[in-house]
């Protein structure tokens, strides 16, 4: 029971560890003044890994139907996808 | 051979059905500023861009890691009141709390500094949309705290127990919601250019 509880609280730490690695990328990202569709979409991308770590790990989406999982994807699917189609169309 | 069959069924979703409905409308509200933010900054570049440097990347990058430290706090309190324990999760909740307030105290001191500068939503479209999406955010963040503050309180009385927690499951949900607004907020608006 103990050590399910450790390997359950050592998941959640890795977890919360990934995104603040992310977020470091990202900030980092930031201040080297990098701009350009391949970095745009290194950062849609890992906008996408956090947005689903959180929903599926820290919400708990990932235990229940695969219909609230697929609503937070999909979410994200549009409204990211419809961010790029603009980012593109500015570049234009 | 069946050992699963005494298991409890999670298919549902965490916390009071309720709450989701209300995570789901502001999750489209904030979808559709998202979105009209990147159209209007496609007919706006050059504007946007010099706009967007004017803004604390480090304070946008320090909010982010409080929010997801905070979340952070708050699963752990979850898992604490699964377990029965309501002291321990009135104590990983205070810490989300206590975060909730570094990120408002931050976000007041961005505020702040925008204003002297005598910036506000009428200064240009970038402003517009920096101002009311983290604004409108930040009613959002502080909205949260009041919610952990309940359940703080409730937690400290010895109010859940292993077999009743859904308050504490709402409530986690709604903060979590915050922080995965936060995430898609950060680099769109501070960061890509």
């Amino acid at each position: 029971m103990n050590n399910t509880k450790a390997q359950s609280n050592l998941f959640f730490t890795v977890i919360w560890l990934v995104l603040a690695v992310l977020t470091i990328m990202t900030f980092s990202l930031g201040e080297a003044g990098m701009a350009g569709k391949g970095v745009m979409l290194t950062l849609l991308a890992i906008t996408m890994i956090k947005s689903q770590l959180v929903a599926n790990y820290f919400m708990g989406l990932r235990r229940t139907k695969f219909l609230w999982r697929a609503i937070m994807f999909g979410y994200f699917a549009i409204v990211g996808g419809l961010i790029t189609v603009a980012y593109l169309m500015g570049l234009k | 051979m069946n050992e699963h069959s005494n298991t409890i069924n999670q298919e549902d979703l965490p916390g009071d059905f309720a709450i989701w409905i209300f995570i789901f409308a502001e999750m489209l509200a904030f979808g559709v500023l998202f979105v009209a933010y990147a159209f209007t900054r496609a007919q706006n570049i050059e504007l946007f861009n010099a706009s967007q440097l004017t803004l604390s990347r480090t304070s946008g990058a320090i909010n982010t890691l409080v929010l997801i430290t905070s979340s952070y706090f708050v699963v752990r309190g979850v898992e604490s009141i699964k377990r029965g324990l309501n002291q321990q999760c009135a104590h990983w909740l205070t810490g989300a709390f206590l975060l909730g307030g570094v990120f408002v105290g931050i976000k007041m001191v961005e505020f702040q500094a925008k204003f002297a500068a005598d910036i506000t939503m009428s200064t240009n479209n970038f402003y517009m949309f920096y101002l009311s999406l983290t604004f409108f955010h930040f009613m959002h963040v502080l909205m949260g705290m009041v919610i952990l503050a309940v359940i703080i309180m409730k937690a400290k009385h010895g109010g859940y127990s292993a077999h009743d927690y859904v308050g504490v499951e709402t409530g986690a949900s709604f903060w979590h919601m915050v922080d995965f607004l936060w995430i898609i907020l950060f680099p769109l608006v501070y960061i890509i250019r």
